[in-house]
């Protein structure tokens, strides 16, 4: 069986990013003892739907279900509604609603438009029952996604996944940090045909920082999500796709080659010269 | 949840091409390996697999070496004789390939369609030395096929797996001598995985006319390769332009670099300004009669 996660996993890495839903639904099918790894381990795209209640859009993803219903970080309720529900405590909710608010104004500022939640839950939530037992932190879930309007011949979509735990030591919080950003483009002109880049990336983070009130881990997780999700973007941007482009263009020269060889050549003898006269 | 039931073993054949027939360039292999460990059953695994593997090997037009020579054959649908056996039209010779392990063998000769040949042969001149120019590491075949046709295929592979990179061109020409009219087909995948997945599809049907008649051979395989080469750089310049736009316009729709105020966000402020917000929101709710709460 841990072959098989690893081969699983494995060829997740290898089909195209572009079906990362259809291929994972289709392994599951396959292997159906490897689901509950399989959708821990692989991050897909997020869905959008409308808290009734509060009349805003959220995410619905692993974080925010139970059962086949989905809990909205707006009204804390479920849709469909259900009876017994997880719920985050009393405490953690309340950080929740201020995560919320304060990821809704950089969702803004960062997309101006898409979508976020921030989904938080208790780490000892199958205790929760011994009372006395301190708190020693909760883990998280801040998510985005951002769907172009499509112009330009452009479509293109954003999900980022931002899963942290957070250890209160004292007055210090240790923060683990997993973040997984799925870019997905196509284009489609006349001259072009149809060009689908797309992928996904994945990165590790952790941190001490300083927890004077509780509100000091909204801006501790905010400042590690604003920092990855830069670093991420640019490598997209910058080495991931560039790095495409350039093996197009390693398959395929534009220029004559025989061309670009014969200048070389030429260069090469007017060099030789130049160190014969030299000497 | 819905219960999972076991698939029959048509079920998980079914999807185990799908996955194989989405191998990236020089990949195959490994989501093979993959494949085999998740399937768990070799013997209904190598029976059901082979139609898979031809499909994927004729798709993308995998080279192979002929026993005792040096130059790469392509092996494609436009080549192939019957189940196995395919056409190596340039040194007018028939082999045997073993789609499992990629392997040639029984190569006997294959004496050429006469009446296609001539143009066959001048189109593949010219088609070789525009490979040569352009393809780093391109090989092509040209074929006579149905109704007087020619065919060309062109494949380009670059395989990199220690630097997580893998990349192939394919482009498929289908010449009509009689109408001068080339019908293209341009696809480039190319697959990054150093800690990520990245791939990109890409792929654009191609119509161009020529006026040269083709009763001198040579001279319209040169008006046929030089139409193709004006297309595939076309092709390549938009891919080129597109790249540009996508980090120039695409990237930024979805999620800018830095806010508008080209600064990083100011937490404490955030959270100071959220709490002043309820805060005054309280103060406002408070004395008014007229408020919700």
């Amino acid at each position: 069986m841990g072959d098989q996660i690893d081969c699983a996993l494995d060829l997740m890495r290898r089909l195209p990013p572009q079906n990362t839903e259809d291929n994972l639904s289709q392994l599951v099918d396959l292997v159906p003892g490897l689901q509950d790894e399989l959708l821990n381990a692989i991050d897909q795209p997020l869905k959008v739907a409308k808290c009734k209640i509060a009349n805003k859009d959220y995410l619905m993803s692993t974080f925010n279900r139970d059962g086949d219903s989905f809990r909205s970080p707006w009204s804390n309720e479920y849709d469909p509604p259900i009876n017994d529900g997880i719920f985050p405590s009393q405490k953690i909710r309340k950080l929740e609603v201020s995560a919320n608010e304060a990821f809704d104004t950089y969702r803004e500022m960062y997309y101006e438009g898409g979508t976020s939640s921030v989904y938080f839950w208790d780490n000892d939530q199958e205790q929760e029952l011994i009372q006395s037992k301190l708190q020693s932190g909760f883990s998280g879930a801040v998510l985005f996604k951002k769907v172009g309007d499509g112009s330009r011949r452009m479509k293109g979509a954003w999900d980022s996944i931002h899963v942290f735990k957070a250890n209160e030591r004292g007055r210090n919080a240790h923060y683990k940090l997993t973040s997984t950003v799925m870019l997905y483009t196509i284009t489609s002109k006349p001259e072009l045909g149809n060009m689908n880049l797309s992928g996904s990336m994945t990165r590790q983070f952790e941190a001490d920082y300083p927890i004077d009130d509780p509100s000091a881990h909204i801006a501790n997780i905010g400042r590690m999500v604003e920092d990855i999700e830069l670093k991420m973007r640019n490598l997209l941007q910058e080495v991931y796709f560039g790095k495409t482009k350039d093996i197009v263009n390693d398959l395929r020269s534009i220029k004559s080659l025989v061309e670009s060889q014969k200048q070389a050549d030429i260069q090469k003898e007017l060099l030789g010269k130049l160190m014969e006269r030299k000497s | 949840m819905e219960e999972l039931r076991d698939l029959s073993t048509e079920e998980k054949l079914k999807i185990v091409t799908n996955f194989l027939l989405s191998s990236p360039p020089g990949e195959a292999d490994e989501v093979f390996n993959d494949v085999r460990v998740l399937m768990a059953d070799d013997p209904a695994l190598q029976t059901g697999i082979l139609d898979a593997l031809r499909e994927y090997n004729t798709e993308q037009y995998i080279t192979v070496k002929l026993p005792g020579q040096e130059n790469q054959v392509l092996v494609s649908k436009f080549g192939q004789i019957e189940n196995d056996l395919y056409l190596d039209p340039k040194s007018h010779q028939a082999f045997r390939f073993d789609h499992m392990n990629r392997r040639a063998t029984e190569v006997e000769p294959r004496p050429p369609v006469e009446e296609t040949e001539p143009l066959r042969t001048a189109v593949e001149a010219a088609i070789t030395n525009y490979v040569e120019d352009h393809f780093k590491d391109g090989v092509s075949s040209v074929y006579s096929t149905e109704n007087g046709t020619i065919t060309i295929a062109i494949v380009d592979n670059k395989y990199n797996s220690s630097n997580f990179w893998n990349g192939r061109w394919r482009s498929t020409w289908v010449v009509n001598p009689e109408s001068g009219k080339l019908k293209g087909n341009i696809k480039v995948n190319v697959h990054y995985y150093e800690d990520g997945n990245v791939q990109l599809d890409s792929n654009k049907d191609i119509e161009v006319e020529t006026s040269t008649t083709a009763e001198n051979p040579a001279a319209a395989a040169a008006a046929y390769v030089r139409l193709i080469g004006k297309a595939e750089n076309e092709y390549q310049t938009a891919v080129n332009e597109s790249y540009i736009e996508l980090s120039e316009n695409t990237f930024k729709s979805l999620r800018r670099s830095l806010p508008l105020t080209r600064q990083k966000l100011d937490w404490d402020k955030i959270l100071n300004y959220k709490i002043g917000q309820e805060l005054s929101f309280t103060k406002i709710a408070e004395p008014g009669p007229t408020s919700n709460k």
